[in-house]
């Protein structure tokens, strides 16, 4: 307890942004704020869920119902999130630890973060309004398990692959001094996984915010739906063509967005550093003022000495005891083996009923059906390698640039990272209407709308892959005079290639995923679409074509399944044999 | 010796009726009295020792191994100790006096001369016979073995369902008030066997009993100190230490007294609420003494403890801990580590236990009775180093190379040693320099090699027919020496002429692809031949090895894209030449 005390008081002198003569209430004014601010959102919401289910609900476009429309999105949002979390650490937990489940439960979830969002909705929908059908509660339930899909599968491979990589010496310390399950969870699981997982939920929800418009407001065959949030007023907006609210919109999105950054992640990440897995201090480590403002407040540590440290004792303590019982006398299992045995018996006969009815509803496919669908499988498929193409084309010299020259990647990466964080989805209106203007369609509109939302995983890769190139390999350039292609061929290009093959990686899942609403879009009054496998999905969602979905759905799943494995990962290997730069 | 005369002279002994027992081993046969001396603890050894007469002291000592001869000598005044070795006969003095190291010869031939005028100066602290008689410890009441490995074996299932055995059926115990430290060079199973023993991992044969009760099922009380250390970054320096604890259920007071305690022995007062990587490696090693030290372990284990530490820290935390040893400030009945630095082990253990490889199995136990703080230059200090040596080169000699009429199976399990061909070249130029013979003592000490890195380099030299190792010594042979003097295109033809000769798996290479038309072979094959014999991990440094010494000798050209090897040509090594000349 005194070595907390000294830790707190001895960060507030060497942070020191806050000076240290301002009374301690004010400083603790902004957290008590945030507190109750919290407390009526979650009021109000529960007030509307609990409402029954009415007409299809009123967008206003007035700006003056903005401020209500983002709390109940960005709600939403964090709602779903917490779902991912939980979804994550229970399901990475099993995969890790239960070397049987592990064989089925890793490829699982390889498919199914293929599966785009939208195909999810009908399913998640009609069982949501069928559980609560008189409340809203229903509908919002659907819209944040939609968000939920969207969001979980990239957290919960990195809260895996982090459990799979803990290194053997831990675990054995772990075993030889007997932690209990909770402490292992506590001191060893989720410390090492925490750095993967900030900056996985970090990706997530952007996410969550790509595809806000579409989890927002949607119909389902007949019905209607749409729900109170940011972004139902954006597709309303764009829907009667009212621009002026489409730019309100779009700057209270991008304003939210850059707040929950400064006041979420970027002190997130900072607190995480601690968690880095070194063994030396490294020099220049994030900071963050408001995790500062939040290390020097008295009623945090105050309230967590009454709360936290108690529990967290008492927690400890009973499963440390737990767990020394449970191993002086192992108790027999032999029931739930049995149990557990049931469930995965019941659980296959329903996968196969299922498949077999999924097999028989493929077959009533007409061939007009299956054209479609084929013919936008290939028209996605070539417009994502030509987004591909031309992001690569510009981010690579640019990324190149910035990341060797110091100065200047000190002034262009917070930029680029406030651009990046702006949802693509949220500027398509305005880019269709210059489009429309110009005479251009939606073909144009929806690589531009891709390029958008992918380009900056690689920029991000390449200026990272430029600031990693060894000084002294470029010392050799110089030293032997190479010239400008020579130095590009035999140095750049394949310093940074592993880091420009994971940019590559992900955004190529993310532009199949993108093509979902890049490819279909309503407008005006009006929808606009071009052939492609999203706009088949997205179609079909709307007609309340089940069949066409579920094929078009296999089908993508498949497709982007298959060239992770023969392209990415051949190159993934490759970048991490040959064009590894070993010190 | 039969079993009735043992326990008869076992309760003489215990009863220090020294005469009787004497006269009882006057009857047997010496080298079966040796054996039951050597039975007993070091103290009623050297008790039943003084009381015997000269020429029955000197017959048993030519029976005892030459370092235990050694030490007991010097356990007499220095008058008696020239008694003893005049009562040899000629021939038994020779022998006695050629198995020991230089140093160790010529402290004793110096303290023979100056017997009568003064005393010894060779530093083998109980030499001093006044002292050694009220130095007595009082016997050990508690010799109950706390651990005891009855037949422990360990092997892994390879992917194709074959069984590779790293360690061979063992048996051993772990008795209370001892350091015992396990030697072995690098993949001898040693880790593995430190594992079995502290309950992590669990024997495929055979059962560890943990105070007569078997392992699995009971809790030990034991800890492991890390070689990487093994702390948490995320945890201070006191949640780090205070973990275990917690495991144990020990409440937050009574936590917080024990872990500042224990980091308060180790001298990291100060240092709570530091991070681990504020820390520098020695001071972090001393965390992982404190985590270790705050559950008071029954034993402490400790993996390598030192060895990623530079020089002196490394020295400053041994003797650190052995003076919490001595002092009795560790709450450890015993200690065991696992090291491959054999000064290390001289230096602390009481008692060293050498592990060969392939499968593992006990090559030497024995005890080392020198007393504390040992001094590295002494003579018996020296003379343990020397032995251990001697013990762990033994080995090697059995892998001698295969003859060409030799059976092809014993030939295909011949295992490459991990070394480069320029780290044969150096260990030959120095033996070249040196006369052509050198100690391995002196070897590694010069080349600041850790016995580790120098026996493979030692072993591909004696595989290649360049160097022979006896007893300890290296002796380089005529072609070794032609190898040192030549240029490199010399060296290398000299080197592939050797490698071919000696080298099976080369020879197969080589072989296989002068068969076949195109001169290309894919690696995999040999990798699956080798499977056959080794452990996966153990197949890839085979190969490893095997492109290395084949690119090296210009065999061969090894593509790492296709991993394939190709038949060197010719007219490629016509390439080549004038550049090497030009290096040269």
């Amino acid at each position: 307890m005194a070595s907390e005390t000294q830790k707190t008081s001895s960060g507030t002198m060497t942070w020191g942004t806050i000076p240290p003569n301002v009374p301690s209430l004010l400083r603790d004014l902004p957290i008590l704020l945030a507190a109750l601010a919290l407390f009526y959102a979650i009021l109000s919401m529960t007030h509307y869920w609990l409402s029954p289910v009415g007409p299809p609900m009123e967008i206003h476009l007035e700006p003056s119902a903005l401020p209500r429309y983002a709390m109940f999105s960005v709600l939403r949002i964090a709602a779903a999130y917490v779902v991912s979390l939980a979804f994550t650490l229970v399901y990475g937990y099993v995969a890790a630890y239960n070397t049987r489940a592990e064989k089925f439960m890793v490829p699982l979830l390889d498919t199914l973060q293929s599966i785009p969002v939208l195909s999810f909705l009908p399913a998640v929908m009609v069982a949501m309004v069928g559980l609560f059908p008189t409340k809203q509660l229903g509908v919002e339930l659907g819209s944040i398990l939609l968000i939920f899909t969207g969001q979980v599968w990239n957290m919960t491979f990195s809260f895996y692959s982090s459990l799979k990589s803990i290194p053997p010496e831990m675990r054995e310390v772990a075993e030889i001094y007997r932690w209990s399950w909770w402490q292992r969870f506590t001191q060893m699981e989720l410390p090492y996984s925490i750095i993967g997982l900030v900056w996985n939920s970090m990706m997530s929800v952007a996410g969550g915010w790509f595809f806000l418009m579409a989890c927002e407001m949607f119909t389902l065959g007949d019905r209607d739906l749409r729900l109170p949030g940011l972004g139902s007023y954006l597709q309303t907006a764009a829907n009667v063509g009212n621009t002026r609210a489409i730019w309100w919109g779009m700057a209270v999105m991008i304003g939210i967005i850059v707040v929950i950054d400064q006041l979420v992640w970027r002190p997130v990440i900072a607190w995480a550093e601690k968690f880095k897995f070194e063994q030396v201090e490294s020099t220049d480590a994030p900071t963050s003022p408001v995790l500062d403002l939040l290390r020097s407040s008295r009623i945090l540590p105050y309230f967590s000495r009454l709360t936290v440290r108690p529990a967290r004792e008492f927690l400890s303590l009973h499963f440390a005891q737990r767990h020394a019982a449970v191993g002086a006398g192992r108790v027999s299992r032999g029931i739930y083996h049995w149990l557990t045995r049931l469930m995965l018996a019941a659980l296959l006969a329903g996968i196969c009923y299922e498949s077999v009815k999924m097999v028989m509803l493929l077959t009533h496919l007409t061939r007009d059906e299956l054209r479609s669908i084929f013919l936008g499988a290939g028209a996605t498929f070539l417009r994502v390698a030509f987004t591909l193409f031309l992001a690569g084309l510009w981010t690579i010299p640019v990324g190149i640039l910035i990341g060797l020259k110091p100065k200047l990647s000190a002034i262009a990466q917070p930029i680029a990272q406030v651009a990046a964080s702006v949802p693509a989805t949220a500027l398509f209106p305005i880019i269709l209407l210059v489009l429309i203007r110009a005479g251009g369609g939606l073909g144009i509109g929806s690589i531009m709308l891709l390029l958008l939302g992918t380009q900056w995983y690689i920029l991000f890769n390449v200026i990272a892959g430029a600031i990693a190139i060894p000084t002294d390999l470029k010392e050799v350039c110089s030293v032997f005079r190479f010239g400008r292609t020579e130095r590009w061929r035999e140095l750049l290009l394949p310093g940074i290639f592993p880091f420009l093959i994971t940019g590559f990686v992900t955004a190529s899942g993310g532009a199949w995923n993108a093509s979902i609403v890049a490819e279909y879009f309503k407008f005006r009054g009006h929808t606009y679409l071009t052939t492609g496998l999203g706009a088949v999905i997205s179609n079909a969602t709307d007609t309340g074509n089940t069949r066409v979905l579920l094929a078009a759905t296999i089908l993508m799943a498949a497709m982007v399944v298959t060239i992770n494995r023969l392209v990415w990962r051949r190159l993934y290997q490759l970048a991490s044999t040959r064009f590894r730069l070993e010190n | 010796m039969n079993n009735q005369e043992t326990q008869k002279l076992r309760n003489l002994l215990k009863q220090r009726q020294w005469g009787p027992a004497i006269e009882l081993l006057r009857k047997t046969d010496p080298s079966s009295a040796a054996d039951f001396f050597l039975s007993e603890p070091y103290d009623e050894q050297r008790a039943l020792f003084h009381a015997m007469p000269m020429d029955m002291a000197a017959s048993l000592i030519v029976h005892l191994p030459y370092y235990h001869a050694y030490v007991l000598l010097h356990s007499l005044p220095s008058q008696e100790m020239r008694a003893v070795v005049e009562a040899m006969t000629p021939g038994e003095r020779n022998h006695f006096l050629d198995a020991l190291p230089e140093e160790a010869w010529q402290c004793l031939m110096d303290e023979l001369a100056e017997a009568g005028t003064g005393a010894p100066y060779c530093a083998v602290t109980d030499t001093d016979a006044g002292a050694a008689t009220t130095e007595f410890a009082p016997p050990v009441v508690d010799t109950e073995p706390i651990i005891q490995a009855r037949q422990i074996e360990k092997s892994y299932q390879q992917p194709d369902g074959r069984q590779i055995q790293v360690i061979a059926p063992v048996d051993f115990s772990v008795e209370p008030n001892t350091i015992i430290a396990l030697l072995g060079p690098s993949g001898s199973g040693k880790s593995t066997l430190l594992r079995i023993l502290s309950g992590l991992a669990a024997p495929s044969a055979g059962e560890v009993l943990w105070h007569g009760q078997p392992m699995h099922g009971c809790r030990p009380n034991v800890a492991i100190v890390f070689q990487s250390f093994a702390l948490f970054p995320w945890l201070t320096v006191l949640e780090n230490v205070e973990a275990p604890l917690l495991a144990r259920g020990i409440t937050h007071f009574e936590r917080h007294r024990k872990a500042l305690r224990a980091l308060a022995s180790v001298g990291l007062h100060g240092f709570e609420s530091a991070y681990p990587k504020e820390l520098s490696g020695g001071m972090k090693q001393r965390v992982g003494f404190a985590r270790a030290l705050a559950v008071e372990p029954e034993i402490l284990f400790m993996d390598e403890p030192f060895s990623a530490l530079d020089v002196l820290t490394a020295e400053n935390l041994r003797g650190e801990l052995l003076e919490l040893w001595l002092a009795k400030k560790v709450p450890t009945k015993s200690i065991f580590i696992v090291t491959h630095n054999i000064e290390e082990a001289v230096l602390l253990a009481d008692r060293i236990i050498v592990l060969g490889r392939n499968p593992a199995k006990i090559r030497a136990d024995f005890r080392v009775p020198l007393q504390h703080p040992r001094d590295r230059k002494s003579a018996a200090f020296v003379l343990y180093v020397d032995y251990i040596y001697k013990v762990m080169t033994q080995p090697q000699l059995e892998l001698a190379p295969p003859s060409k009429t030799e059976h092809k199976e014993k030939a295909a399990a011949q295992m490459l040693p991990h070394s480069r061909p320029g780290g044969i070249g150096g260990l030959l130029e120095l033996l070249d320099d040196r006369g052509g013979e050198e100690d391995m003592y002196h070897i590694a000490e010069e080349l600041l090699l850790e016995i580790d890195d120098l026996l493979p380099i030692l072993d591909a030299a004696t595989l290649l027919g360049f160097a022979t190792v006896h007893e300890g010594d290296v002796r380089i042979t005529e072609k070794g020496r032609a190898f040192a003097q030549a240029d490199i295109p010399t060296r290398k033809i000299l080197f592939r002429e050797a490698v071919l000769a000696h080298v099976s798996l080369l020879q197969q290479i080589q072989s296989a692809l002068e068969k076949k038309t195109n001169h290309t072979m894919p690696v995999e094959f040999f990798r699956d031949l080798l499977d056959e014999r080794f452990a996966q991990v153990e197949v890839e440094h085979q190969i490893e090895t095997a492109l290395n010494w084949g690119r090296y000798a210009e065999l061969f050209t090894y593509d790492a894209e296709d991993d394939t090897v190709h038949l060197h040509q010719p007219d490629h090594r016509g390439d080549n030449s004038p550049e090497s000349a030009s290096l040269h």
